[in-house]
């Protein structure tokens, strides 16, 4: 899924300083599995501001809406009879819910509620890791499961580099090294030969690109309108 | 032939040393170590925005050395180049009278002063050897027909890493990607490099052994170790590095015998 986390505070106060009536808007998916941005953690950003308004002795009202999913059109529908009656909306969906969601509403200033850090799993009660960069070219099948281009901060695709120390990460000592960990597996798995060939370079050209995918069944469709 | 190759070829026991181009625009204290170093070593490796804190630009360094007679081994790093930028320093640094290179991937930005900072690894090291092999026979790494400029090849090593396996497995792909010679980061004791040597024997590739005087007071032990390691014969020669004290390895050369 993917992580966030919730902005600092005093930065979300800054934000929101020059709108009397805000509209804080989370989402039921990803961010409220992590804990940063679902219909509890939008309800608990209203208080806190209520008080920080109350205390700073600002003229400024806060409410709260939820919708299951901000990177989907039929969801963000509902809130059509809301928003025109604030001035502003605090998304506290990932990156790609609050850019939704400002698409949606263009008349509308949209505030990033949270930082989104990263697709990873939920590793323990309140942990997340990451685990994948999106790079468009999964070399996973290869390295036996463990990614490098997430893992490895070098992204490398050949092997662990100098710095690795006693297994663990030239970067973080609290780190493992991806590439000993692949390396590891592979050697259990009896399946070194993955990783014997050169591994040629990243095809990067694409991955700088704004994605677009068109499931194979739609083809017809969007080419029609192109 | 490159006359370091030629060296590495014929002599039993090779030195090279490493200095850092300045943090400054002054060239002139690192001309005038390199001429005092001389013939006493083989190559001067100039070491790219080294622990990734940034310095000048070793090519021109590269090329204020070049003619004043040292042979150069020129260290690039994928931290700081994509392919795009290490292809046009390849041609530069021949045009600049080097011919020798040391591909690394290059200590990664949160370790440097400027911990912020992109790091690129466009390429890993492996894959820019295969590069510097391929303009070498006159294509750029897309295939494309470019004027040939070939340079001998080294690669890094770690003799130290634990677990060694991995590390040795990547050092076979840098001997298949084109390395000739390895420069081995700085060895704690010979017995490192006994079990290294041991683990990479099938390679044909020249080990070449870092020797480093972390301070000035570490200058005996480090002539210590670089005389037990050429009493050995179980490497090409030896790499010394004085890191920020680099005035001091005219008198580790001293102290080795050398």
């Amino acid at each position: 899924m993917i992580v966030a986390e919730r902005k600092p505070f005093d930065e979300l106060v800054d934000s929101i300083k020059d709108f009397r009536r805000v509209l804080i808007v989370g989402c039921g998916t990803c961010v409220a599995v992590c804990l940063a941005g679902g219909e509890k953690e939008a309800g608990l950003l209203a208080a806190e501001f209520d008080i920080a308004a109350q205390i700073a002795d600002r003229d400024q009202s806060f409410a709260v809406a939820c919708v299951e999913r901000q990177c989907d059109r039929e969801f963000l529908d509902e809130l059509n009879a809301k928003v025109p009656h604030y001035d502003a909306l605090l998304s506290l969906a990932c990156g790609a819910g609050i850019q939704f969601l400002a698409e949606k509403f263009p008349d509308k200033p949209v505030l990033a509620g949270v930082n989104t850090t990263f697709i990873g799993v939920n590793e323990d009660v309140g942990l997340w890791a990451e685990k994948c960069r999106a790079c468009r070219n999964c070399v996973l099948t290869m390295t036996g499961g463990i990614c490098p281009v997430a893992l490895c901060p070098k992204g490398l695709l050949n092997g662990p580099c100098g710095g690795m120390t006693d297994g663990r990460c030239e970067t973080d000592p609290e780190r493992e090294c991806a590439w000993v960990a692949i390396y590891q597996r592979l050697e259990h798995l009896g399946r070194l030969d993955n990783i014997r060939p050169i591994a040629p370079p990243r095809a990067y050209g694409r991955a700088g690109l704004p994605g677009r995918q068109v499931h194979a069944a739609y083809e017809r469709r969007y080419r029609a309108n192109a | 032939m490159p006359e370091f190759e030629k060296a590495l070829a014929e002599k039993d026991f090779v030195v090279t040393v490493e200095l850092d181009p300045p943090r400054g625009v002054d060239l002139k204290p690192l001309q005038e170590l390199a001429a005092a170093l001389g013939s006493r070593i083989d190559a001067v490796v100039l070491s790219a925005n080294r622990a990734a804190k940034a310095r000048m630009n070793p090519l021109l360094a590269a090329q204020a050395l070049a003619q004043q007679g040292s042979e150069v081994i020129l260290t690039l790093t994928c931290r700081d180049y994509n392919r795009l930028a290490l292809a046009s320093d390849l041609l530069a640094a021949k045009a600049a009278g080097v011919n020798n290179l040391l591909l690394v991937s290059g200590d990664h930005v949160t370790l440097g002063d400027q911990p912020e900072a992109k790091p690129v690894y466009d390429l890993d090291s492996t894959q820019a050897l295969q590069m510097a092999v391929q303009m070498a026979q006159g294509r750029d790494m897309a295939g494309q027909e470019m004027e040939p400029v070939s340079f001998f090849l080294g690669a890094a090593a770690a003799p130290r890493a634990n677990p060694l396996a991995p590390q040795v497995f990547r050092l076979h792909k840098k001997t298949e990607a084109g390395a000739s010679f390895f420069i081995t980061q700085p060895l704690s004791d010979l017995e490192q490099l006994k079990n290294f040597v041991q683990q990479i024997k099938s390679l044909e590739t020249k080990v070449i052994a870092g020797v480093e005087a972390a301070s000035p007071e570490d200058l005996e032990a480090a002539a210590n170790l670089c005389r037990e390691i050429k009493a050995s014969k179980l490497a090409a020669g030896v790499h010394l590095s004085a890191p920020d004290h680099q005035d001091s390895l005219t008198a580790l050369l001293d102290k080795c015998g050398l």
